[in-house]
Order: C-alpha cells, then structure tokens, then sequence
C-alpha cells in the first residue's frame, strides 16, 4: 500500500513533511494576490447562450434594456402633492445624471410621453414638464394619470399613493453600484414619503457582492467554531490547529491554484472555503482511532501506523467518493460549476494526501506525556457519547423489523412530500423577510404592476403585419387573457398607443378607446405618435418593419415559473385565436423575467444532472470499496434515505426546491455516504480480526452473537469518530443559519440535518439492515465466515 | 488721460469685436442655412438607421416660405409620401423664433386637421435623429456664442463657435459648430452633455450650389449614445419659386395642389 508508507516516510521525517506543506502553502498565497471576482450570477450562464443572445436581439430591435431599477415613492396621503411632486420631479433630475443610467429612456412623470386632446388641439409631450402650481393644474396631472391606462400600474398606483421612476440601466452597469447611488439621492429627501428601490439588478448584483462579504465572515467563524469543537474533543490546542491547518493548507492550495489558472472567483467557488473546512473534518476518523489506539499501546509511532492502517482504507474511500461527487460536476455545462467541482475535487485530493503525511507528522510533535493524559479520557465502554450510540446500534440490530419497517414508513411520508416539491427560483427571496430589497419589491409589487419584465414578441414574416387590425385585436385579445393570470400585473404594447391615439383625436371620446378598422389609420396615427413622441416609445412596442411587436408584461413575483405561466398562457391563446390572424404569428418570450426562467432551468437540471450522475458513480465507488455490490447497496441506504427525507420535508414545509437545494443535493451526495463507509468497512474489519462468523451461522434463526458484537463495537468506537465528524461538520454549517441571505439558510439547515440525519441512519439503520439481510450479505464473503 | 482711454479702448476693442463676430457668424451662417430664397422647395429622402441596421424611409416634399428677413418668421409646409400609409398625409408649421410654433397636421384615415402643441422645439422630426429645432433652426438670441478659433473641416476652413444656451431647457449642454468661411454652412456640429462627451453629431456631407445658392444636400446626424443615425438626401432643389402665401392654411393641408408637389 502506498499510503501507509507515505505514513511512515511522514512519521520519520516529520519536519520535512511540514516544510514542504508550508512551503508549497506559500507558493500557493503569491498568487492569491491576483485574484479577481465575478459577483455576477448572471454569468452562470455564458455570453454566448441561447437565451443571452436572444435577447439581446430583442433587446436590439426595440431598443430595450437588459435591465431596470424602479424607485418607488410612497405616501399615505397621496403622492399628487406640490411636495411630493417637487421631490418626485428633484429625484427624477438627480437620477439623470447617475452614470450607469440610461437617462434617455428613465420613464417618471417628468419625462414619460403623454399624448393628451385640449380644445382640438394634440398634446405630445412630458407628462409634468414642472411641479403643478394650482389646484387646477394638480386637478388636470390627477385627471391625467387615472385617464391614460398607459400609466396606471406603472408610474402611478390605483390609489395614488405610489409614485414609481422607471431606470434603465446602460449595458453592463452594476446594478448595486446604481442602486447605491439612487438611494444616495433618495436619502437627500426628508418628508412624509416612503423611498423604495427595486428590482432585479439590485437583487442580483447585491447578493452577488453579500455572498462574497458573507464568505469573508463566515469561513473564519465557522473555523473558529470547528477549532473550538475540536479542541472540547480532543483537549490537545496543538492538534487542533493542526487539524484546522491541514484544511487551511487545501484551502490555499485550490484557490492558488484557481487563480493561477486565470479563473475569476464566482459565486459558486467562493463557497468552497466553508466546503473545504467541512470534508477536512472527515480526518477526525484518525483522531478518534489514534486516541484509542495509543491508550491500547503507550507507543506513538505504532500508535500512528496502526491507526493509519485501520483507517487508511475508510479514509482514502470517502476521499473518493466526495471528490468523486465533486468531479462529476465537470460533465455539466455550466463553466462556473465546472470550475467548483474541479476545485473541490482538486481541494479533496489534497486534504487526503495531507491525512496521510502532514497530520501523522504532526502528530510525532505532540508529547507522550499529555497524549497519555487525554487518551485516557477515551475510553470505549463509558461516556454518554458511548452508550448513546452503543444503545441505537442495539436497538436497530435487535429489532431490525421494526426499524426497517418505520424507516419505509418515514420514506413513505417523504414521498409524499417529494411529491409537492415545487421547482421554482426567485432571487429576490433570496433576502431575508424583511430586509430592504424584498421590502422594496414587496411593497412596489403590491402597488404597481409589477418590477419583473418580460417580453413577448409576437414575429410575423410580413412586413406590416403589425399594422393589421386584426394583429392589433390578437395582440389586444393576448394582453386581457395575460393579464388574468395572477402573477401578472400589466402588459404594455402598441394596441394601447393605438388606442389612445384614436381617442384622443377624437375629442376624448371614450368611444374611441379601440383599434381602429383600417390598418391605414392605424399606420397614420403611429405615424403621427412617432412624430411627436421620444423615439424609444414606439421603438420599444414595433420593430422597424412592423413585422415584429413586443408586449412588455409586468409580472408581479420575481418566481421564476411566473414566466412560464405567461407562456403557456400566449401558446394556448394563440392555439385558440390564430384563425383570426391575417398571417402566422409566433411568439417569443424575452427579457428578465424569461432569462431568470431560463438560468434557473439551467442551473437546476444541470445539478440534477449532476446530482444523477454523483449517485451512479457514488454506487461504484461502494461497490469498489466492499467488492461487494450486496454491502455497496446496504451501505448505500442511509444515504438514499437522508436524502429523501430531506427532500420531503422541503416539500412539506412548502419551500420551493431552488437553486441553492440543488446544488446542495449535489455535493451533500459524496459527504453523505462517507459515515456509511466508515461503518461497513470498519465492521468487516472487525470481524475479520475477530476471527469472524461460524461457519452455517445465517441458516440459524436469531444472528450469530459475534455479528451483534461487532456491530456495537463498530457504533461505539468508529461510531463515535462519526458522531464527531457529525458535530463538527453540522456546527460548522450551523453558523450559517443566522445568516441574512436564505440561501446560506437553507445551507445551514440542509446540511446539519443531513450529517445528523446520515449518522443516526447510520448507527440505528445500518445494523438493522445488516442483521435482516444477514444471509444474503455474507453469502459470499468467505473470508468473514469461518470454514 | 486721453492716452489712458486710448489705452484702455485698444484693450477692450478686440474683445469686443470677437464677441461681435461670434453672435454675427451664427446669424450669417443661419441665414445661409435655413432661410435662403425667399421660397424653398425640395424633395426630402430620409433614412432612420437603428444600431443593429434596420432601417426606416421617410420620403417627403418640404415648401417653405420665409416671411421676413433671416431670422425671422416662416412657414414650412411638409407632404408625406412614404411610407405608403402616410402618403396624403400633411404637416404645415409656422415658426416664430421668439415663441412656441403653430403645428397642424391632417391625418387622411380619418379626414382631420389636428393642431398639434409644440410644447417642445427639442423633440425628434418625425422619429428621426434631428429635432424640430434642427430642422427649422434654434433662435440666435437662446444661445451665449463664444468664437473658439478656426479649424479646418476636410478642404474646408472654418470659424469654431461655442454655443452655450442660456436657459436649462434643453436636451445637452452646448454645441460646437464648424462654419465654413466662405459659405457659412455648418459643416459639422458636435453637440455635448454635462458631463462634456459628445452625444450628437451633424455632419453636411455633400454642398452644392443651386441657383448660385450653397445648399447642403446630403447631411446626417448621429447619436452616439443609442447608436441611431439618420441621413438626409435633397432632390429637386428650387429656390424663389413663388410659393404663395395662401398656400399655408387648413384647406390646401387637406389638399395640397399637385404643382409643388409632383
């Protein structure tokens, strides 16, 4: 075996094997400088997708933008004030000159085109070129607003309470860095009025740059958390900071290496510090042997290569499988997970390599003396921790039946609940409750139409097509249905320009509130529109040729399924209606709202991609491991189940099976199965070196009382290394649940609970397992029965 | 004492005389660009050019009418005639430079005049890149005009003119223009934001002279910020026709004779 003579090699030459660690640590630390970040979750998804690309030619043929912020103003006695409007009007100024704006299209009562009819004559021009100065005038704004369905729900609420300021945002400004400034002038505002900013680019952008500011204090206390655990353990400061080292020293290797390689540091690679810390706790399982080794033989170097023997096996198997876990992620399509999983993988690697050499090397350092002292508190017989895991061992063998049977019950319910898993996203959830931006959201959305844009574009192949009344009355037909969708707010398109021009020529006349008959009248009054208008009115509802138009839809959720309704609702409108199109019309979905549909599906199915493949290839890791496909699927049991019963339980508790769940999924698969590992390898050891069963022991009808020892041996002293590696790695992860973004939340809790869920499975469930399966299991395993 | 005054009139005299010169230079140069003949007539093909290269085509016949000397009132009468559902449809201006204009406009679909407000001088022609102002000319009297130097324009030598408007109601901050010294057609104009970049760009692209009179009959304007440009080509040139007054009103805007227009 290689390993234990990396062991021994590392025993002798301690201080060797410490300098290179340390050397190639600091190697590693020279490139840390030139790190660089992408806070940009956006870039999940590359340029170059289908979905970016299409809607940049969206966005390029109505001249529309990537992105928008709204700012909302709110007032309980109403924002049509002289005030509220001088504010209002001072704000939309200040936003003008913000760099990253695109000032040119911020639509505000200040600068949105209204089309109005006074004593004959058309008015085609800003909304509020200034703040009304008469009752009369203030009257005239109120009746303009409520008058003009244009700007109900969108710069104006129902109840006039709520003003809102539409900006978009240039190609590639940060949509933080713009938020920042907009609530700079905001702040500037002293008055009865609520200020609100809103909206996707803030959400994203601002999680993009917390999640690196969360990493930057959550890895250190989670490692303080870890040393502090270690050391209640273990009662040695010195072994446990070397413990901690050996993950420091992964940690900075893997992202030296990263950087080295010229990757940015993406969302998803930030997250690795804590994950790295994490599987580091797995080398626990060597501390835990090593102390109850040493209290067996008072010598340290036998101490270390005994225990290195026992554990090397189980070891260097989890190593596998969690790196295993982590390198299938190379197979998905997404780069940045690609480059999480290599990491990962890469960052695993090293943590085993370092078990075998760098920890045994620390080890040598520690004085015989107090190892004497603190082994002695190790004992396997006594301790709560002992009879605790003793006693479940006990129960699940002595009763397998029953445990088995509770455990199909549990999974049963799971089902259940896996049934009412729904797959959704939304980032903007993904702020706490009552935090500024989902404030801001929550308050705009119930009073506005909505901050979340999507786009359809109805296509035709026919210059003109657009002018035809009978497209118009389609488009006008396909807004009314989508609109009686709940998650929808609004819809915008060039019927309502159309509309409102043929009213407003005709003297105000409610009457004319329609789409006109002829398409001639319908070209000459967008025409006319097109004339006095800003040019990006027109722009953003028809293309060029009228071949294309484009409803904007305000969605009133940042959900990413909201998207989907809105399209299978167009799809099935259009299956109904399209004999009364005078040519075939295709629609297409664009915009935010459609991207965040889109990356979510992505990002989601390609971890469930993931998360298959890491099951396949977890099960061949088993199988390798016992040579052994009976003890592989056994062992595989409390893994399948920790992760079903997590799965139920989300879909019981109603949350949405999101992103961050996914990913999770993926990578808890290879930390999962390593207490099974642990167990099974170290039961069979055990009863190898026991002496192992009688031989035509399975045929009797109760289980040979050798199995029964073993397996309460296995859950008391390898059982409690898995205890350890439980607590530790749970505690660790704990930290997170106060954390303010829910996806370090649901981190939190997804974690804890699978590590405390796969242990317990694991002492309760896999002794009764082995004990109702007896038969097959060793049937044949010739070297654990005696002939 | 004399020779003090002496003194300080050779100081104060040039400064003067350039101050002079600016404000002159862009009264000249206005009333060799917009006002030209006493009449004007000319087929208008314009061409509305989006980032990505779709294009929209205005096609129009323009009369106009001076009813003044340079600088003062006109009246532009304006026949749409692509694209085809807006032929027929006409747009009559009265421009006082000192006030709003008076716009009418007949949309044929539903036979009606509409006066349209001309709230703002500052808003796009007919969707293209020039605002009406640019069409028809912003008021000397609006602007400060500072003389920056001269500079060559291709072959071209030209006075450099600041203009900086004097109220805040306008769309960017000032405008540079090149103007030729021996035409006094802008050749170029570049105009900025508040925080000085370039946002518009005109550019006189081909200058003929018809009837002994310089015309630019090829010109653009190009904004920088979305990336949309327009050009402009002038056919039919035709300068002190005869254009008559009456022509100007409700009834010839519902139907224009066919002698200007054909």
């Amino acid at each position: 075996m290689r390993s234990p003579s990396l062991v021994a090699f590392s025993v002798d030459h301690p201080r060797l094997v410490v300098l290179v660690s340390v050397a190639l640590s600091l190697l590693a630390m020279t490139q840390l400088g030139r790190i660089t970040t992408d806070t940009n979750p956006k870039n999940m998804l590359p340029e170059t997708s289908a979905v970016r690309v299409g809607n940049r030619q969206v966005e390029q043929t109505f001249r529309l933008y990537e992105d928008s912020i709204v700012v909302g103003v709110q007032s309980e006695r109403g924002v049509l004030n002289q005030d509220t409007l001088g504010r209002i009007l001072r704000i939309t100024d200040a936003i003008l000159q913000v760099d990253g704006v695109a000032a040119r299209d911020v639509s505000a009562f200040s600068t949105i085109t209204n089309v109005t009819a006074q004593d004959g004559t058309l008015h085609v021009g800003p909304l509020m070129p200034r703040v009304p100065e008469t009752e009369a005038e203030l009257a005239a704004l109120r009746r303009q607003l409520f008058d003009n369905p244009l700007f109900v729900d969108r710069i104006i609420s129902r109840d006039g309470k709520t003003a809102a300021i539409h900006v978009p945002l240039e190609a590639g400004a940060n949509g933080k860095e713009v938020a920042d400034a907009l609530r700079r002038i905001i702040s500037r505002e002293e008055g009865g009025e609520q200020f609100f900013v809103a909206g996707d680019p803030v959400a994203r952008d601002t999680f993009g740059a917390e999640m690196f500011k969360l990493m930057a204090v959550f890895a250190p206390i989670a490692g303080g958390v870890m040393l502090l655990i270690r050391y209640l353990m273990f009662r040695d400061l010195f072994l446990s900071f070397a413990l901690m080292m050996d993950a420091m020293i992964s940690i900075v290797w893997s992202m030296g290496l990263l950087i080295a390689l010229g990757f940015p540091i993406h969302i998803m690679s930030s997250m690795s510090p804590v994950f790295l810390m994490a599987i580091a706790t797995d080398s626990i399982h060597i501390f835990n042997e090593f102390y109850f080794r040493y209290r067996e033989t008072r010598d340290k170097r036998a101490a270390i290569i005994a225990t290195m023997a026992a554990v090397s096996r189980p070891v260097r198997y989890t190593a596998l499988a969690t790196a295993a876990g982590f390198a299938v992620l190379v197979f998905m399509s997404i780069v940045p997970v690609k480059v999480f999983g290599v990491m990962l993988a890469f960052g695993t690697f090293a943590l085993r390599v370092l078990s075998f050499s760098f920890i045994p090397a620390m080890f040598t350092f520690v004085p015989e003396a107090h190892l004497a002292k603190v082994a002695g508190r190790e004992d396997a017989d006594t301790g709560w921790a002992t009879r605790l895991l003793t006693g479940l061992a006990s129960l699940g063998a002595g009763n397998p039946r029953v445990t088995a049977g509770l455990a199909l019950v549990l999974l049963a319910a799971a089902g259940l609940g896996i049934l009412r898993l729904t797959v959704n996203n939304n980032m903007v959830e993904w702020f706490a409750e009552d935090s500024t931006i989902r404030t801001a959201d929550r308050v705009m959305n119930e009073a506005l139409g909505g901050t979340s844009l999507g786009y359809l574009v109805l296509a035709t192949g026919q210059d003109d097509a657009m002018k035809d009344p009978r497209a118009m009355r389609f488009m006008e037909g396909l807004q009314r249905h989508l609109e009686g969708l709940a998650v929808v707010g609004k819809t915008t398109s060039v019927v309502d320009y159309v509309k409102r021009i043929n009213r407003v020529l005709h003297d105000d006349d409610p009457a004319f509130d329609t789409v006109p008959e002829s398409a001639e009248a319908i070209g000459q009054y967008l025409f006319l529109f097109g004339m006095s208008a800003k040019p990006a009115d027109l722009d953003n509802v028809v293309d060029y040729a009228y071949r294309q138009a484009n409803i904007t839809v305000q969605l009133t959720t940042w959900d990413a399924r909201a998207m989907a309704e809105v399209m299978a609702a167009a799809a099935d409108f259009r299956q109904r209606h399209s004999a009364e199109l005078p040519v075939p019309v295709e629609i297409r979905p664009a915009g935010i709202a459609y991207f965040n549909l889109v990356w979510n599906e992505e990002v989601l199915w390609d971890m469930l991609k993931g998360f298959s493949l890491a099951l396949v290839v977890v099960l061949a890791i088993l199988v390798l491991n016992f040579r052994s496909l009976r003890w592989a699927l056994v062992g595989y049991a409390p893994l399948l189940f920790t992760i079903l019963i997590i799965y139920g339980a989300i879909g019981f508790a109603g949350k949405d099976f999101d992103m961050p769940v996914s990913v999770l999924s993926c990578l808890s698969l290879g930390m999962a199965v390593d207490f099974a590992i642990h167990f099974i390898s170290r039961l069979r050891q055990r009863l190898a070196e026991s002496g192992g069963l009688p031989a035509g022991w399975h045929r009797a009808p109760a289980p040979a009382p050798q199995l029964l020892a073993a397996l309460v041996w296995t859950a008391a002293r390898p059982g409690k290394g898995i205890l350890r590696n439980a607590v530790l790695f749970s505690a660790s992860f704990a930290v997170m649940m106060v954390a303010p973004l829910t996806p370090y939340i649901t981190v939190g809790v997804f974690i804890v609970s699978m590590m405390l869920l796969s242990a317990l499975l694991t002492v309760l469930l896999l002794p009764a397992l082995v004990v109702l399966c007896r038969g097959w299991l060793f049937a044949h395993e010739k070297g654990l029965v005696r002939p | 004492m004399k020779r003090l005054w002496l003194v300080v009139l050779l100081v104060l005299l040039p400064v003067h005389v350039h101050a002079l010169t600016a404000v002159e230079l862009m009264e000249q140069s206005q009333a060799a660009f917009l006002y030209p003949g006493q009449d004007f007539r000319v087929r208008i093909h314009m061409r509305l050019i989006a980032p990505g290269g779709q294009e929209r085509v205005r096609e129009m016949v323009m009369l106009r009418r001076n009813e003044g000397p340079p600088g003062g009132d006109q009246k532009y009468f304006i026949a749409f005639q692509r694209p085809a559902d807006v032929k027929d449809m006409t747009l009559m201006v009265h421009k006082y430079p000192a006030q709003d204009d008076d716009r009418w406009l007949f949309v044929p679909a539903i036979n009606m005049v509409r006066r349209i407000a001309a709230q703002d001088k500052r808003s796009s022609f007919v969707g293209s890149d020039f605002t009406y102002e640019d069409v028809s000319g912003r008021d000397v009297a609006s602007d400060t005009h500072t003389l920056l130097g001269e500079e060559k324009v291709g072959e071209a030598d030209c006075h450099k003119v600041k203009s900086t408007p004097n109220a805040g109601d306008v769309d960017y901050a000032d405008r540079i223009s090149w103007i030729d010294k021996r035409t006094f057609l802008p050749l170029k104009e570049e105009y900025y934001d508040l925080k000085g970049a370039v946002i518009r760009v005109f550019a006189a692209e081909r200058v003929e002279v018809v009837a002994g009179i310089p015309t630019v009959v090829r010109r653009s304007m190009r904004n920088l910020q979305t990336g949309h440009r327009t050009e402009v080509e002038f056919s039919q040139v035709a300068y002190g026709i005869g254009i008559e007054d009456s022509l100007f009103s409700e009834r010839f805007l519902r139907q224009p004779p066919r002698k200007w227009l054909d």
